[in-house]
């Protein structure tokens, strides 16, 4: 069968040590292709554009005219800011709903008989949220913010592309622990993921600065990767310095890694359980 | 009036099934706090008004939106579409019940920003014209009711109904001048504002927690009330005719 035209070959073997992570890996990619497929099937760019990026725009400008009417020119341009990156944080949330759309379409015992871990499934499985959101949250804050009285120069923007992606993500693995305990309780699902973005929009310095909380209010935003990813950018909108910058977003991914170790706990255990029970409708 | 009952208990039992219609129960509290707060940091004049009219309102609309969104493929799921188009009770009485029992959920959201502005920040909200208050309220409902009643047709005729459901949400809270004041809009939005129901009732709700006479309220409340009549009108034919198109081409349970 020469010249089929087909090559098949062995991929190279990694090293012991690195085998989970690359089996991790690879499992995402294939969840994340579902992910993308479910992307493709809700939005057009036409729809993506005119729909969504409409609503969150129209979103921020709601929440930031309060502030006009009622505030400073400077804190117009703070929750511009503030509102312009929350669209990232809202969207991920999403993350919540979809990983009980599993649940629906019945994949959920397959799963339970797979060896790999489920939150690599499930971190794969809702990938295209951060994406969509951190396309949102740049938007606005490149073109609609400046409207409010936010100004960015050139320099800036490389800083912007980085930590939005970084605020959407480590946002998602918040999400994706919550989604954790919902998979049991898909009727809530829409309940869970708004409470917790209007939460967040509370408590993560979004519209007014978190010092503005008691102390016990303040503890909870700082476990909350938005509060840290959000300052990096006020930050960088302030022209702080590098390190500054760094610290902040330094806290935001060890966030992040905290709320993704919770995940990956709570799903590894809830899929014990159900193993345990013989019931993946418990899992 | 037993047509309007029977549609009207059947959407409530429904209910008791769907956590998502008790949502606005639990956000519209949120929604005060994040408007409270930021007026209270800016320290400008006393906005409380305005941050429990807007969760009101937003709740009421959210609930047009997802049982409207939801009314008619959760009936074909159910499988009590067919029956409901079969029978020879008009259909338009039943969904005018169905939508009404819903919003009596979000006038719940009304109570929970009220308490939540005293509660949380001391600012206990005097109702100085309870009658204008009640009526709006009311009217503002069925206004909702209605116009969920023009909005159920649409998203079955709309591909990507749950995206469109999703779009229509603060685009028309901006528009319909929930929290700022429509009049505050660009002098060319305004008209497309005052066609929105929505703008009428959140300047009647903020005005009937003001202390100042109201101006002109049986006509303002009779233009949320014309308006809701007029996207529940809307609504009928465009369900009428989705319901024979479907009939003629024997297609409805795709539809």
């Amino acid at each position: 069968m020469k010249g089929a035209g087909v090559r098949f070959t062995a991929a190279a073997p990694a090293l012991p040590a690195l085998r989970p992570a690359v089996q991790a890996a690879r499992v995402v990619r294939h969840s994340a292709a579902i992910a993308f497929a479910d992307m493709r099937a809700v939005y057009t760019w036409k729809v993506w554009i005119f729909g969504w990026l409409g609503r969150m725009l129209a979103q921020v400008t709601f929440f930031t005219l309060l502030a006009r009417t009622t505030g400073s020119e400077e804190h117009t341009a703070y929750i511009a800011v503030g509102n312009s990156v929350m669209t990232c944080a809202l969207e991920c949330m999403s993350v919540v709903a979809s990983t009980t759309w599993e649940r629906l379409s019945g994949t959920l015992v397959l799963l339970c008989a797979v060896p790999a871990r489920p939150v690599w499934v499930f971190f794969g499985r809702s990938l295209q949220w951060p994406i969509s959101g951190s396309g949102t949250s740049l938007i606005a804050l490149l073109f609609l913010a400046p409207l409010f009285g936010v100004s960015w120069h050139p320099g800036q923007v490389p800083a912007l592309v980085v930590l939005v992606p970084l605020t959407a993500l480590t946002t998602y693995c918040f999400g994706l622990f919550l989604a954790a305990f919902v998979l049991n309780a898909n009727g809530v699902r829409n309940i869970v993921s708004n409470v917790a973005y209007l939460l967040m929009m509370i408590l993560c310095g979004v519209n007014i600065p978190v010092s503005q909380w008691p102390p016990a209010v303040q503890a909870v935003a700082d476990i909350l990767p938005l509060t840290h990813s959000l300052h990096a950018i006020r930050l960088v909108s302030d022209g702080a310095g590098a390190s500054r910058v760094l610290g902040a977003a330094g806290l935001a991914l060890l966030c992040g890694a905290g709320w993704l170790l919770g995940a990956y706990v709570a799903f590894n255990r809830f899929m014990a359980r159900a193993r345990g029970l013989g019931s993946a409708d418990l899992f | 009036m037993k047509l309007f009952l029977n549609g009207f208990v059947f959407q409530l039992r429904l209910a008791r099934r769907s956590p998502d219609t008790f949502q606005v129960c639990a956000t519209a509290p949120l929604l005060t706090v994040i408007f409270l707060a930021i007026n209270k940091y800016t320290g400008a004049g006393d906005l409380t008004s305005f941050a429990v009219a807007a969760p009101t309102l937003m709740s009421l609309w959210m609930l047009a939106l997802s049982t409207a969104g939801s009314a008619l493929t959760e009936d074909r799921d159910l499988g009590t579409l067919e029956g409901q188009i079969a029978a020879p009770a008009p259909m338009e009485l039943t969904f005018l019940g169905r939508m009404c029992s819903v919003v009596v959920v979000g006038l719940v959201a009304f109570a929970e920003s009220w308490l939540v502005a005293g509660l949380l920040f001391g600012r206990w909200l005097p109702v100085p014209h309870p009658f204008v208050l009640t009526g709006c309220l009311l009217a503002t409902a069925v206004a909702t009711a209605g116009t969920a009643g023009l909005l159920a047709p649409l998203f079955v005729l709309t591909p990507s109904a749950r995206t469109v459901q999703n779009t229509l949400s603060f685009p028309f809270y901006l528009l319909g001048g929930v929290l700022v004041p429509a009049s505050s809009l660009p002098d060319w939005v305004q008209p497309a504002s005052r066609a929105i129901f929505l703008s009428w009732c959140a300047d009647l709700l903020r005005d009937s927690l003001a202390a100042p006479p109201v101006h002109l309220p049986a006509l303002r409340l009779l233009a949320v009330l014309a308006l809701g009549a007029v996207g529940y009108g809307t609504g009928m034919v465009l369900l009428h005719r989705v319901i024979m198109r479907v009939r003629r081409a024997g297609t409805l349970s795709q539809t």
